[in-house]
């Protein structure tokens, strides 16, 4: 290409492109460090605290206000049973919504993008609206729902008031319109010959769905899964509002059971105990950031 | 293959006799059953969880429902909420708090700082892009109590409180004194903003990356400057994520109050930093005097609900959502 | 199979895709579908395929109607221009789908896949991966695919497009040797006109969503019955003037500004009855350069040589004469150069005449 012909240096500093690079360069590397202080500083405190006594700003104190004072015994809560049991329904409950969400948001997404059927625009534009319907709004009217629910025999049992199976349920369909919504989005992605291919070749669309399409969109749907781990993980208004009782309460109602239940609250130990809270999921995000970046594949399409 | 087709004979007549035409529409309840069939759990958990506490909450709005009287069949009191609402005297800082809390959340951080973001750290080396977007993603996997605590000591006074005991060594006594009793807005805005942000960040992230290189190598062929090449074919080409985020966020924005309960609870004082959701989870759980309003506390959220879903379908018409809706290129017989 | 579309249509809301395409396809025969981009050719495929249901009409398979009937049940293979192979399979299990979905034993499958494998020459890439083939390869795997089933009907969408000219070449002559030994039905969608008059037993040519003619490769060229199959068909295409065609002395002339020519009567008679106006069509290989003052018959004309496009063992050179530009293929060998004069000899035998309202054909209709 001849572009010394077509575009002149129009830019005065055109001319020193290294320079300005550079320039930019520090600039973009400064910006993203201030952004990061909070949280790198909020951190450190963290760990900080869960060695120590207590703190005043950044610094350990001991008991006559020296620097020092570390010890080891926030973390004593690792031998108690009951951490090992939230962290447990912690696990069951960030599980099932795996599932969960990725099976209706997949079955959803797939039906919505690909199928013409009665109603799927009124479906489609549903997915956005629901959004106005969030969890915190609706706890008082699904109490109800999981009353009821738990009412029912033998199904009762697992997903009822008070379960662990009706905190999931109840957080797999509050994650469900933008699993939906961004599964539609890679479907949308998909060539259509090779779906057209699989019909001709004699396959139903339930196998064309199974055996075709969710390989396909194999990394969108691990991206989601990793954000509703997460979401399941950490989930704690809806499990606090549903559940009652330590057995099944998960890490994060735990970790509120244990600032309410102690006076006066050892805060060293709660920051030891939300850490310890985070240690699997930080283990599990390393190896799997990028992953996450595939979360968005709607291109120019509107998804 | 003849076999295949023999057995298809008796569908195979053709068009206008009358078996055909009940034929198609066997068929044509067959498809659409394929489609129910894929969106069955989607369909049985809305209906659950979002269509019927839906109902629940404004038939609840009518009623004086309270765990004082939870024993006893519902009872009808017509408008008595609403008007009690309405005239809260608190109800107009509420809603100005609400508003303020929720625009300013997004514009500096959700849309904002997430979009700056994604374009920054999409813009140097990949692995050091990759690093401080995982830093950036640290708040949203952190519990909600320890984030809070650890914003609470960040914004403690001294001799407690983290950048009054860093920041004023740097700026002097002018920068210092900043803490979360005195100006707890600050602070209700970046612990909301510091989680909003990162999600944003990782769909632009995401969306930008998928922008065909060779778009951006043409752009600087022409000798386009950077901030051109963002203004004229990167933020176009991420409109509809854009547009997504600013709705999903809004309404995100509106009805959450977690954070808030956590940090301030509303205060300091009355109703400085109270949210209409706070509000509305405050008055069905927290008793007062022993006692939940779960139908005045219903109340509130229906009508915070219905901001929200006035706000929701305006997005949809605005972005013209429908439009670009696809048909799909493989027809049901 | 023998395959017949009656009054076959497709629309969506006001967007027409095929309109009223009707034809008859013999057993064993390779039709080809040609037409520019846009013109309803792939519509018309996926609507035989059942993939869209058509808006109207019908389509019968040996004469039974086949509207209802589901893609997996028309016994069709289909080959596509983008491949549409699995990606997350490797070649063996591509070529063996359909076999799987049918649950046959699995003997019988590695039999068939093997057999199918060896006669299209990838028998021993059965193990890789489809990103680790190259296009023809790919190509072949879904032509595989295709006919692993054994199908009564073959559809092509363009399958060579995405192919390098020599291995389209190469490609082109295999299915059309495949389709004939194994004697499967098969519909060809192009835009190549070369690629169908070579393969194809008939043409169908389309525009707009309009069959406009459907007949053997030889008719299609040398007989076309209107404007845009003379244009389309034929290469490089066919040069048109605007003339009025005169009878003085028993003798037709073509008159324009440009030219005076004289017609053959058989040619001109029937356009001698249409008042002003009528296009007159001559193809490049039909115009020869006169050998210099040596004898020969028939009329000429002379103009200069404005452009020269090598072609290889010719030129194609633009000559204009008048005003009005004409390409005439030369023989490289008489090394015409931009700005020569030359005098043009007409095959006044092939001429072609249109009506220029109705764009038909004079002559052929
Ligand atoms: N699913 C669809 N919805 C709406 N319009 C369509 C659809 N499929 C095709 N069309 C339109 O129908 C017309 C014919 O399209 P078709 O794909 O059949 O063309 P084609 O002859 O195969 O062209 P090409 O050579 O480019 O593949 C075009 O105008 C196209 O825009
Ligand atoms: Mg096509």
């Amino acid at each position: 290409m001849t572009t010394a012909e077509i575009s002149p240096p129009t830019h005065p500093v055109a001319g020193l492109p290294k320079a300005r690079e550079k320039m930019g360069r520090r600039f973009a590397y400064g910006f993203l460090i201030l952004s990061i202080m909070p949280i790198v500083v909020g951190y450190s405190w963290i760990v900080v605290a869960t060695l120590s006594f207590r703190t005043e700003g950044l610094l350990p104190r001991n008991a006559e206000g020296g620097i020092g004072g570390f010890t080891l015994s926030n973390w004593d809560f690792v031998t108690d049973g009951a951490i090992w049991n939230a962290m447990f329904n912690s696990l069951l409950i960030a599980v099932a919504m795996v599932f969960g969400v990725g099976i209706a948001s997949t079955a959803g997404g797939y039906a919505l993008s690909r199928m013409k059927f009665a109603g799927r625009k009124a479906f489609l534009s549903m997915t956005l609206v629901l959004h106005a319907f969030k969890a915190e709004m609706l706890l008082i009217a699904i109490f109800f729902v999981l009353r009821w629910l738990g009412d029912i025999p033998i199904i009762g049992n697992f997903v009822g008031f008070n379960s662990v199976g009706g905190v999931a349920l109840v957080m797999i369909a509050l994650e469900l319109p933008l699993g939906i919504w961004l599964m539609k989005g890679f479907f949308d992605n998909l060539p259509w010959d090779m779906e057209r291919a699989a019909l001709i070749d004699g396959a139903s669309r339930f196998r064309v769905w199974w055996q075709i399409m969710l390989p396909q969109v194999r990394p969108g749907l691990a991206a989601l899964s990793l954000f509703t781990f997460i979401a399941g993980w950490n989930a704690y208004l809806v499990p606090f509002t549903f559940t009652i009782g330590t057995k099944v309460a998960n890490m994060p109602v735990f970790l509120n059971q244990l600032i309410s239940d102690t006076a006066p609250t050892n805060w060293n130990q709660v920051a030891a105990v939300g850490l310890f809270q985070m240690i699997p999921l930080l283990i599990f995000f390393i190896f799997t950031q990028e992953l996450l970046l595939n979360i968005y594949a709607g291109g120019s399409k509107g998804s | 293959m003849t076999q295949s087709l023999e057995k298809e004979t008796d569908t195979g007549v053709p068009a206008g006799d009358p078996t055909s035409q009940r034929s198609t529409l066997a068929r044509r309840v067959r498809a659409t059953a394929t489609a129910y069939g894929f969106m069955g759990p989607a369909i049985v958990l809305v209906l659950l969880f979002f269509i019927v506490p839906g109902i629940l909450l404004l038939v609840l709005s009518f009623t004086n429902l309270s765990s004082a009287n939870f024993s006893d069949p519902w009872s009808y009191i017509g408008f008595d909420n609403f008007s009690r609402l309405f005239s809260d005297p608190f109800f107009p800082k509420i809603l100005r708090n609400t508003a303020f809390y929720v625009f300013t959340t997004l514009i500096f951080f959700n849309l904002g700082l997430a979009l700056v973001l994604a374009l920054v750290t999409t813009n140097i080396p990949r692995r050091a892009g990759f690093f401080f977007r995982l830093v950036w993603l640290l708040p949203r996997l952190t519990p909600s109590v320890v984030y809070i605590m650890m914003w609470q000591r960040i914004g403690q006074a001294d001799p407690f409180g983290i950048y009054n005991q860093i920041v004023p060594g740097f700026l002097g006594a002018s920068g210092g004194n900043l803490f979360l009793g005195g100006s707890p807005w600050t602070f209700v805005i970046l612990t909301n903003g510091f989680v909003g942000a990162s999600f944003g960040m990782i769909i632009f992230t995401s969306a930008l990356e998928s922008i065909p290189k060779d778009l951006i190598t043409a752009a600087k062929v022409d000798g386009a400057s950077l901030w051109r090449i963002i203004r004229d074919i990167k933020l176009p080409l991420i409109k509809w994520p854009l547009l997504f985020i600013a709705t999903y966020q809004t309404l995100s924005l509106l009805t959450s109050f977690e954070y808030i309960l956590l940090l301030t609870e509303g205060g300091p004082g009355l109703f400085t930093t109270e949210v209409w959701a706070l509000t509305a989870y405050k008055r069905a759980f927290s008793s007062y005097f022993g006692n939940s309003q779960w139908a005045f506390g219903a109340t509130w959220a229906i009508v915070l609900v219905s901001v929200a879903l006035v706000l929701a379908v305006g997005y949809v018409k605005l972005f013209k959502f429908n439009e670009l809706i696809e048909e799909p290129r493989i027809e049901n017989l | 199979m023998r395959v017949e579309l009656d009054n076959l249509s497709k629309s969506w809301d006001g967007v027409v895709g095929a309109d009223k395409i009707t034809l008859d396809i013999s057993d064993g025969d390779l039709v080809a579908f040609l037409g520019p981009s846009g013109c309803g050719k792939t519509t018309t495929l996926l609507m035989v395929a059942g993939i869209y249901k058509p808006s109207g009409g019908t389509i019968s398979f040996d004469g039974r109607v086949v509207n209802e009937v589901a893609p997996k049940d028309r016994g069709i293979g289909m080959v596509f221009q983008s491949y549409a192979l699995y990606p997350h399979m490797t070649v063996f299990g591509n070529i063996s789908y359909p076999l799987r979905i049918q649950k046959l034993d699995k003997a019988v499958i590695k039999d068939r896949v093997q057999k199918v494998a060896d006669m299209m020459g990838i028998g021993d890439l059965l193990d890789r991966k489809i990103a680790q083939l190259s296009g023809g390869q790919q190509q072949r795997v879904s032509l595989g695919r295709a006919l692993v089933k054994e199908p009564q009907l073959l559809l092509f969408d363009e399958p060579l497009s995405n192919l390098d000219a020599r291995l389209r070449l190469t490609m082109r002559g295999e299915i059309k040797r495949l389709q004939g030994d194994l004697g499967i039905t098969s519909i060809y969608v192009t835009h190549d006109q070369v690629e169908a008059m070579t393969m194809a037993d008939r043409i169908a040519v389309m525009s707009k969503g309009i069959l406009q003619a459907y007949d053997v490769p030889e008719a299609l060229y040398d007989r076309p019955k209107t404007l845009f199959v003379a244009g389309f068909v034929g290469n490089p295409p066919m040069n048109f003037l605007d003339i009025e065609v005169t009878r003085d002395n028993g003798e037709f002339r073509a008159k324009s500004e440009s030219i005076d020519l004289i017609l053959p009567q058989e040619r001109a008679e029937k356009a001698a009855a249409v008042k002003g106006k009528v296009t007159m069509g001559l193809r490049p290989e039909d115009l020869n350069l006169a050998e210099g003052t040596s004898g020969h018959s028939g009329p000429t004309l002379s103009g200069v040589a404005e452009t020269v496009e090598p072609l290889g063992r010719e030129d194609l050179v633009g000559v204009g004469i008048n005003g009005v530009e004409m390409r005439v293929l030369v023989d490289k060998t008489r090394g015409v150069r931009v700005g020569d004069n030359l005098d043009l000899q007409v095959d006044p035998s092939k001429i072609q005449l249109f009506d220029p309202v109705t764009e038909n054909s004079l002559l052929w209709a």
